[in-house]
Order: C-alpha cells, then sequence, then structure tokens
C-alpha cells in the first residue's frame, strides 16, 4: 500500500497541478499506467483546481492497495451553497481571472463524478469542501466487491498469552463472536462488533483495542496546532490524570491547542435525527448510528433495519471532518469507534488513539508541566444546550438493552417510536471500561469543569453525511451458496440435536449451536465437546 | 502520424526551444476549456487550444499528451516554453484559428491527401 498527502495552496496557478503530478509520480513507481492512471489523473486535477480556485487552502490525499485508489481532496473555502447545482455540467462561480486561464466551465465536479467508481462530497458553508472518488484498479470489480466491509476490520486486540480460559468472555459476546480455545480466545471474523463488552467481563486484560504501534504513537508536535476530541468522561477519568485541570494542563504540554468533547457530534447528530424524524421519515424508527458497534450490529445481525439507520457519519467520524487541515487526534472509546475512525478517512492528519495510549502520554506530561508550573490550557466548547426529547424517541444503552430493543423493532413492536437512540456501552462512550473504570464517577470530576466552559464559546459541532452505504455483513452466512448453505443448517440442526444442550462453554464456544456450527463449517474437532466424547463413550 | 509532419502539413511551426514532438498522434481535440482538454486527453491526443497559460502544460503532463497545438499565430511566452522543455512537453503554433485547425488536422490524420491549409 501506498500513500501520500500534499498541500494545495489556494489562488495559486502557477503550483496548480502540482499535488497531482506528484501523485503522478508516486502511481507511475508502482506500475499504475492505462485507464486507471488516466482517470486518476482527471480526478485529481480537477479536485485540486477547485482548491486553487475557490478555497484558501486545501490537501491532498491518495491511498493505493492492490484493489482501489482512494483519493480525497479537502479544502478551506467558503463551501457550496447548492451541491445539486455545482454537479451539473456548466454551472460554475470561479472567478473572471480563472475563466480567462480556461477554467470555470462548470465541469470540475461532473469529470470527477464520471472517472470514480465511488465518489462522494460534502460541504459545509463557510467551512469547506471534501470530495472522495475512489477508482477501481480492475475494471470487472465492483465497488461491494473490492471495498471489504469495515467492521470486519479487527479492531479487538487481543493478547491471548495473558488467558486463563475463565470463558467469561465467550458469555458476554452479544454476538457469539468469541471461542476460546487451547491457544486463547478467538475472534469469528465479520462477527465481532467491536464493542467492549468483552473487555468488561475480562478479569486478565486480555482484550483492548488493536492499534499498529506506528499510528498510535503519533502525538502531534507542538506548535502544530492540534486537536484533539474525547469522550467528556475521559477528562475526568483517573486515567486523565489527578483532575480535569491537571489533565488539561498536560494537554497543552502535549502540544493539544484546542480539545473537543465527542458527546459535542453526539448531540448534533441526535438533535439532526429529532428532525429528520419528525419530517416523517420514510421508515421509522429511525435509528442515529451514534455508535458504531450499533451499526456494525444492525449490519451483522439486524440487517433488516439497515434502511432505519441514518444516513449520517459517526460522532468521532464527523469530529475528524470537522479540522480538515489541521491535525487531529480521535481518543476511540471502544475497537468499533477505532475501526470506523480509521477507516473514515486517508488523511494522514487523523490519528486514531486508544485511551490508554494517551493515558500513558498524560501522565508523562502531566509529571513535566506540574514541575514546570505551567498553567496553559486547551480551548474548549461548551456543550449547546440539550432539547427536550421528541415524541417517541427511545435511547437506551448497554448491549443486552439494546439487542432487546433491536430485536422488538425488527418484530415490529415499536410501532410508536420515531427515533432510536443506542449505544452499546451503559451511558454511551462515558461507560466504555476502557476510558473510565467507573462513569459516575467521572461524571463527578467532570462537574468541576464548567467553570472553564462558562467562558467558551459554544459547539459549533454539526453532522456530516456518510460517505459509504450501509451494508449487511456476511459474518452471519454459513455459504455464499444458498443451497450449501441450507444443507450445512440441516447438519447443524442434526448435531445440536446430538449434543447434551447445556451451553456450558467447555468446548469454548457459549452455546451447542454454536459450537455445532463450527463443527459443521470445520472450524472445530467434534471431540471438543467433552460431554458428547463422554455419551459417545458411555453409549459404545 | 509524425506530429511535426501534422504540423507541416497545415502550415503550423513546431516552437523552438520546446522538446521535439511526440512520435504518434492519431487523435486531436480541440477546447478552450481545461476542463475539455483533460477530459478528452491522451498520449495519442494533440490538445488543440485558444488558451495560452501555464496550466496546459500541466495538463498535457499529467495525461501524457505527445504535444499542445496553440491557435492564432500566438507566440508562446518563454516561460511557457521553459516550463514544456522541462515537462517534455512539445508546442505546436498553428496559424489558423481553433476550429479550422482541428479541422485539418482531423483531415490530415484520416489520410485525407493533400490538405488545403
Amino acid at each position: 500500500m501506498i500513500s501520500m498527502s500534499c498541500r494545495i495552496d489556494g489562488g495559486d496557478f502557477d503550483k496548480g497541478g502540482q499535488a497531482t503530478r506528484r501523485l503522478k509520480e508516486q502511481l507511475s513507481r508502482v506500475g499504475v499506467a492505462g485507464p486507471t492512471m488516466r482517470r486518476a489523473m482527471i480526478a485529481a486535477y480537477e479536485a485540486e483546481m477547485n482548491v486553487v480556485i475557490h478555497a484558501r487552502t486545501g490537501t491532498l490525499w491518495a491511498r493505493l492497495d492492490s484493489t482501489k485508489l482512494d483519493l480525497e481532496v479537502a479544502d478551506e473555502g467558503p463551501g457550496i451553497p447548492d451541491l445539486e447545482l455545482a454537479l451539473r455540467e456548466g454551472w460554475s462561480t470561479a472567478s473572471a481571472k480563472a475563466r480567462e486561464m480556461g477554467f470555470g466551465a462548470g465541469m470540475g465536479l461532473p469529470n470527477i463524478r464520471r472517472n470514480s467508481d465511488l465518489f462522494d462530497i460534502e460541504t459545509r458553508i463557510g467551512r469547506g469542501t471534501r470530495i472522495r472518488s475512489t477508482i477501481l484498479l480492475s475494471p470487472q470489480m465492483t465497488p461491494s466487491s473490492a471495498i471489504a466491509h469495515p467492521a470486519d476490520e479487527e479492531a479487538a486486540g487481543i493478547s491471548p498469552e495473558r488467558c486463563r480460559k475463565c470463558l467469561r468472555c465467550i458469555f458476554s459476546c452479544p454476538t457469539g463472536a468469541l471461542r476460546v480455545h487451547a491457544a486463547g480466545p478467538v475472534l469469528r471474523t465479520g462477527l465481532c462488533v467491536g464493542c467492549t463488552e468483552c473487555i468488561s467481563a475480562c478479569p486478565s486484560a486480555v482484550f483492548g483495542i488493536r492499534e499498529p504501534a506506528a499510528e498510535g504513537g503519533n502525538l502531534p508536535a507542538p506548535g502544530e496546532d492540534a486537536v484533539l476530541v474525547v469522550p467528556r468522561a475521559f477528562l475526568a477519568s483517573p486515567l486523565a490524570g489527578r483532575s480535569p485541570e491537571h489533565a488539561l494542563a498536560a494537554l497543552a504540554g502535549l502540544g493539544f491547542s484546542e480539545v473537543r468533547f465527542t458527546e459535542e457530534w453526539s448531540d448534533a447528530m441526535e438533535q439532526e435525527a429529532r428532525a429528520a424524524a419528525s419530517r416523517c421519515g420514510p421508515v421509522l424508527p429511525l435509528i442515529p448510528p451514534l455508535c458504531p458497534a450499533v451499526t456494525a450490529l444492525v449490519e451483522s445481525r439486524f440487517p433488516s433495519l439497515i434502511p432505519n439507520l441514518a444516513k449520517l457519519a459517526s460522532p468521532l467520524e464527523a469530529a475528524g471532518e470537522e479540522f480538515p487541515l489541521r491535525p487531529v487526534v480521535l481518543l476511540a472509546a471502544c475497537p468499533a469507534q477505532s475501526a470506523s475512525a480509521r477507516g473514515s478517512s486517508l488523511t494522514g492528519r487523523l490519528t486514531v488513539l486508544s485511551p490508554a495510549r494517551l493515558s500513558a502520554a498524560l501522565h508523562a506530561a502531566q509529571s513535566s508541566a506540574t514541575a514546570s508550573g505551567s498553567t496553559r490550557r486547551p480551548a474548549l466548547r461548551a456543550p449547546r444546550a440539550r432539547p427536550e426529547p421528541v415524541e417517541g424517541e427511545l435511547t437506551v444503552s448497554g448491549a443486552r438493552a439494546v439487542m432487546r430493543a433491536l430485536a422488538a423493532a425488527e418484530a415490529g413492536a415499536l410501532s410508536g417510536a420515531t427515533v432510536l437512540n443506542l449505544r452499546l456501552c451503559e451511558q454511551g462512550c462515558s461507560g466504555s471500561p476502557l476510558v473510565c473504570p467507573d462513569p459516575f464517577l467521572a461524571e463527578l470530576g467532570w462537574r468541576r469543569l464548567p467553570r472553564f466552559l462558562d467562558t467558551a464559546p459554544a459547539s459549533d459541532a454539526g453532522t456530516v453525511r456518510r460517505s459509504r452505504p450501509y451494508s449487511q455483513r456476511a459474518g452471519m452466512r454459513l455459504d455464499v451458496d444458498m443451497a450449501s448453505a441450507i444443507r450445512a443448517l440441516g447438519r447443524i440442526d442434526e448435531l445440536v440435536r446430538a449434543l447434551p444442550g447445556r451451553d456450558c462453554g467447555a468446548c469454548g464456544a457459549p452455546a451447542c449451536a454454536l459450537f455445532a456450527e463450527d463443527v459443521v463449517m470445520g472450524r472445530v474437532e467434534s471431540s471438543a465437546c467433552p460431554h458428547a466424547r463422554l455419551i459417545q463413550e458411555v453409549s459404545r | 502520424m509524425d506530429a511535426r509532419e501534422l504540423a507541416t502539413r497545415i502550415n503550423a511551426r513546431v516552437c523552438p526551444g520546446a522538446v521535439e514532438p511526440g512520435p504518434e498522434v492519431r487523435l486531436v481535440h480541440s477546447a478552450d476549456t481545461m476542463s475539455g482538454l483533460i477530459a478528452n486527453a491522451s498520449p495519442e491526443t494533440l490538445l488543440v487550444t485558444s488558451l495560452n497559460n501555464s496550466q496546459l502544460i500541466r495538463v498535457a503532463e499529467l495525461m501524457d499528451a505527445p504535444g499542445l497545438c496553440l491557435v492564432g499565430a500566438v507566440e508562446p511566452s518563454p516561460e511557457l516554453i521553459a516550463q514544456a522543455r522541462a515537462s517534455g512537453v512539445a508546442i505546436i503554433v498553428s496559424p489558423h484559428g481553433l476550429e479550422k485547425t482541428r479541422r485539418l488536422l482531423e483531415a490530415c490524420l484520416r489520410g485525407v491527401g493533400a490538405v488545403r491549409a
């Protein structure tokens, strides 16, 4: 995989096209040529010149892997007042100077779209515009075959050497994704939704957030004008330090000029969902994607509810979009957040950190801040007043309760519900065991912060349209061929009847039915069940 | 067809100082917008345009176009020529207007015997 980023200066027509030229050099080096190169050049050049013509500054990012080329161009500019119009051929707001040079024909965005297999544009008035273009490397490929489901990226980090085989994790997993084998816990690909249930259940700290060493260590350099986005509870948690005041001083020492709270974007999303539901949306209840683990759960276990998911980016993804040109560090409260934030953008300016890693950096910084007596603090934003819930709005948190709510919605038993605010951790991200050992104590610590927030400007966080469609995950499917899947199901039923049905977990699976599935699918030997072995021996 | 030969046939001249035109031109595309040029450019397409600025060189370079044909006997600036040389882009200057240049070039490529320029 190769990736690159290049700054674009607005208004500088002499340098216009240099970022695309650099991209061409990189692509040529790995052998990209022919139609793919041609389409990449058109999309990248048009997007780059849009920045030159309309914006103050911008950046082009590109990432190439074996299946596709992803391009992203974000700018700080005026935004596009009417996106529909801007996507029409022949419509342009370019200056006379740009038109004189041959630009402003109103063909830029249509050219990008025409040369992209996947195209997405987001714009915010007064803030800027972000264009994403994906070009598939093989013409036979379809977008869905080339792009893996983001939730299938294994986000949970496992340290099997710590496992004491207590089996608590397999019974805690809401999707039955975990098995404990002799070598330790194993995740079934495509079933893990990235929640924190196993993390909470495990007494040996076997589970956490998978964090590639190269990415996780990238804290901003001082003077980079970096932004940190954290769940509110984290600052009041012992993980962040003695108190929120100390944590903020340490964050300033680490180079953060601004600290924002994930809840700012959650609140904005809830508000947007209320408005959308009151406009009598086509499918009710509307499920805003407040929690990426819930989104993954819907996509794997409740696919009939996929149309109910609001087409918005998750709060952490939206926060990452808010500052297109500044380095942003996103604190992921769970493996699902980490996976969605990592997959949401190819921009090198986004760093996703686990709470443990930030905590380690903060504790080191606090010692030096205390020594130097520094009182600097990053800028904060005051939360906006929360509006009253609308009629039919239901807020549910906690894995078991969310599963019940989704099952009820799927069965049509929530006919009066308009909005479902679902979070897999108790009380949302504050309840993540990675963010705070106790969300109630964190809330207490948090109450000391408002005196900083009284003078802070109000949050201007907004929602961001989701750039990729929701899709069913393949994790539950027994076979891509339906006839084979039906045959496998028959064998599973047969085996389930032969098993003792104790759901004891001794085989490493949380239920006899799941063990039967593993046996039929060839993942484990039937002898792994001690009871079945015993029954067989006795019957001999 | 060889770009130099094409130029000769339509009474155009190859700009001295820029690089030698690409060996093989199979297509001609004329446009007076950058989007129009880049959308139709290819390694076999001679780009004909009434524009005259450095972004033309960038477009030709990115798309591996064999050369640019400026129309109306416009004189490219020394900076443009230097940039074309650095980027390996050939420049042809046609004495005709945009449409006529395109028509003549297409006629040459179609193999219409003698072209009256």
